[in-house]
């Protein structure tokens, strides 16, 4: 941790260029979404400008974790009890994925028969 | 008690407590947001309807954005600031910070508003509106009127008769009240609105409340008695009166005029009733059943009774319960038009519903809704075209929206744009979304509308270049600029028209939903982060003096919730506003 009082008028500096970095990335991921010449993959939103949108996110994040709350110098316990919380975050998420592999309702995706396969009712 | 650890480290953690506590606490929001985005993501691949996509104005996300991560900037300084023992340099970035948690909200709000002000329809044929309601008023014979005309702002006498056109009117000739359901804002708003129209609701029939058991008459004979009786001598006075021994059982002579007060004097009648009724069902039944096993040879489970044996509490209850109608029917003299907002009422043939299950009896009366239009969607219409099989050009020129000349021209123009984009993303082996071929936004209308205006040609070049750019109409359309009430075409849907309507609220859809649970969560999650952070500018002088480490630590402990809120931001504005 940057405790001393030295290390954190040195630290200062780079506060403020991580700072600017995160202007600076939050442009980009407006600029893919919204300009013309910047649109990736298939015109309009697809997979390749999600795919960038949640990269530059999660450098941003990073970004901020690692400078501005100091997780790039932290003790160990901090690691384990953050750690644990973001895989019961990703589980969550897992939760989502694991859904659609659900054979009550989808049926065997191999073979494709499912026990269950309503009509889906039209709404008028 | 002396805490400890609160501004030197343990030696098992090297740490100080607060800082365990914070990110323990951090660990448990991650997975409070994570669940949340992972209900967007399944909200979103499940969705069998069209997404709305990047459906925000990217701008106020966009600066909210700026400002959260200056923010994050300035929190680091304040605690820098105190490590180094500046005061009133810590003062100066804290104060930055919680101003730009203001400046957050204040733009939330604005976003939020816009929101709320805003209405979209679905069509029974799946086309959808968004725009902004005309005002309305019920003219001296109770028909709906609606202003279509913008201009001079309405008096305040005028304020108070108008309502946005988006109500049901019924020519009401009865009323139902269910009494424990009856919502009491809504009798007083009925009543008000009969009083506006000189028509006063009075009870259809008698009405006799035995509230006590004892009050009932067994006889027939004897009870038509005492009704008699009651009915002569209050046949002059029309207000409800007590009768019976103890005095909690209530006649209410016909003709009495509804009240407020008069319904939960009935409500409470009934309810005690069915409380006396309950107690002595339950008894019998008690009793009944614990003779039916005395009397069973067998000696079966408690739960079980031989064959034959049957339980009937009914016969059994002669005299022993009250009786209160649960319900109470009002009439007009004559059919008086009485308008309800439109998602407090389910309409029928004859007979209509609120929302408290009160029932209206009368003919539904016409009542278009009046909506000033700024953006048409045909995605849906599209989608169920593909769904089954047929050509979605088709079907949407069949559309009854396409009965609008104004329209007809708004989808000429339209398609001739589409036309030019195919052309021009053909060459790079490209295709229009289904945004851009069933999506008129109301930069497209406004777009159209100027084109109208110069007499330009449908598909002409010119067109794209005269869209309104990103800082006209920050949180979306303005109905107030004087051209954009030109662009944005009014329509009257007829009321079988609509299928469904709601303001742009959680109701809407589920992408509404998740947006106003996620942001709304996050925004209080900076108001709580922005007033722990005042805390510490304004009331922490004295803590400084005494032991300045300390509070650079809680200042840290309060940073680093601070950069945490500006994380969950980072992931909240691509997939929100961008995606």
């Amino acid at each position: 941790m940057a405790d001393s009082v030295e290390e954190i008028k040195k630290a200062q500096k780079l506060y403020i260029l991580i700072g600017l970095v995160l202007f600076v990335f939050t442009v980009v991921t407006v600029a893919v979404a919204t300009q013309p010449w910047l649109d990736f993959g298939a015109h309009g939103f697809d997979k390749a400008d999600m795919t960038i949108g949640l990269l530059i996110a999660t450098v941003k994040a990073t970004l901020v974790g690692a400078i501005f709350m100091h997780l790039n110098h932290e003790k160990k316990l901090v690691y384990w009890v953050f750690g644990l919380g973001i895989i019961m975050g990703i589980a969550l998420m897992l939760l989502t994925a694991l859904s659609f592999a659900d054979p009550i309702k989808y049926g065997n995706p191999k073979t494709g028969d499912g026990f269950y396969n309503p009509e889906i009712p039209e709404i008028n | 008690m002396e805490i400890p650890y609160t501004f030197t480290a343990r030696k098992d953690t090297g740490l100080f407590n607060s800082k365990i506590g914070i990110w323990l606490f951090l660990a448990s929001e991650v997975m409070l947001f994570g669940g949340l985005f992972s209900g967007y993501v399944f909200l979103r691949l499940y969705a069998d309807y069209p997404w709305p996509e990047r459906a925000l104005p990217v701008l106020p996300g966009l600066i909210n954005t700026f400002v959260l991560i200056g923010s994050s900037v300035t929190v680091v300084f304040a605690w820098a600031s105190l490590k180094m023992r500046q005061w009133g340099r810590f003062q100066f970035f804290m104060g930055i910070t919680i101003f730009c948690a203001v400046i957050f909200m204040v733009l939330k709000g604005l976003e939020y508003n816009a929101k709320w002000h805003h209405q979209a329809v679905r069509l029974d044929d799946f086309t959808i509106l968004e725009g902004h309601t005309h005002k309305a008023e019920l003219d001296e014979r109770g028909h709906l009127h609606i202003h279509h005309e913008h201009g001079a702002e309405p008096t305040e006498e005028e304020k108070k008769r108008q309502f946005p056109a988006n109500v049901v009117v019924v020519e009401a000739e009865e009323i139902n009240f269910t009494l424990v359901r009856a919502h009491d804002p809504y009798v007083k708003d009925i009543l008000a609105k009969a009083k506006e129209r000189g028509a006063v609701p009075v009870l259809a029939d008698n009405a006799f409340f035995y509230g006590s058991p004892k009050d009932l008459p067994i006889d027939a004979a004897e009870r038509k008695k005492l009704e008699d009786q009651l009915i002569k001598s209050h046949a002059s006075g029309k207000e409800a009166v007590r009768f019976g021994d103890k005095k909690d059982s209530l006649y209410i002579p016909k003709d009495t005029q509804l009240t407020v007060d008069l319904l939960d004097r009935a409500e409470d009648v009934y309810l005690e009733a069915r409380a006396i009724n309950g107690e002595v069902r339950t008894k019998v039944l008690r009793k009944l059943w614990k003779d039916a096993r005395e009397a069973d040879k067998e000696d079966l489970p408690n739960f079980k009774l031989a064959e034959g044996i049957q339980i009937d509490p009914e016969e059994h209850l002669t005299g022993l319960v009250a009786e209160a109608p649960s319900a109470l029917t009002f009439t007009f003299e004559k059919p008086v038009a009485l308008h309800f907002k439109r998602s407090l009422i389910r309409e029928g043939e004859g007979s209509s519903k609120l929302k408290d299950d009160t029932i209206i009896k009368g003919a539904v009366a016409s009542s278009p809704m009046g909506l000033a239009v700024d953006a048409v969607d045909l995605r849906w219409v599209a989608q169920r075209a593909h769904e089954q099989g047929k050509d979605p050009k088709t079907v949407i020129e069949g559309l009854w929206i396409m009965e609008n000349p104004e329209f007809k021209e708004i989808w000429e123009r339209h398609s001739a744009q589409l036309a030019i984009l195919t052309e021009e993303l053909k060459k790079d082996g490209r295709e229009p979304t289904e945004n851009d071929k069933y999506r008129i936004d109301w930069q497209d209308l406004v777009a159209f509308h100027r084109a109208h205006e110069k007499h330009l040609e449908p598909g002409s070049p010119e067109v794209a270049d005269l869209r309104p750019g990103m800082f006209e109409g920050i949180t979306g359309p303005n109905h107030k600029i004087e051209e954009n009430q030109h662009a944005f075409f009014s329509i009257d849907i007829p009321n079988e028209k609509v299928g469904f309507e709601s303001l742009f609220t959680p109701k809407w859809n589920n992408y509404y939903a998740i947006y106003f649970t996620l942001t709304g969560l996050h925004g209080l999650h900076v108001v709580g982060g922005a007033l722990v952070l005042a805390y510490y500018m304004f009331f922490s002088k004295g803590l400084y003096r005494r032991n300045p480490e300390w509070l650079a630590n809680r200042v840290e402990i309060g940073g680093l919730f601070w950069h945490f809120v500006d994380l969950v931001w980072i992931f909240l504005f691509p997939i929100l506003y961008l995606m």
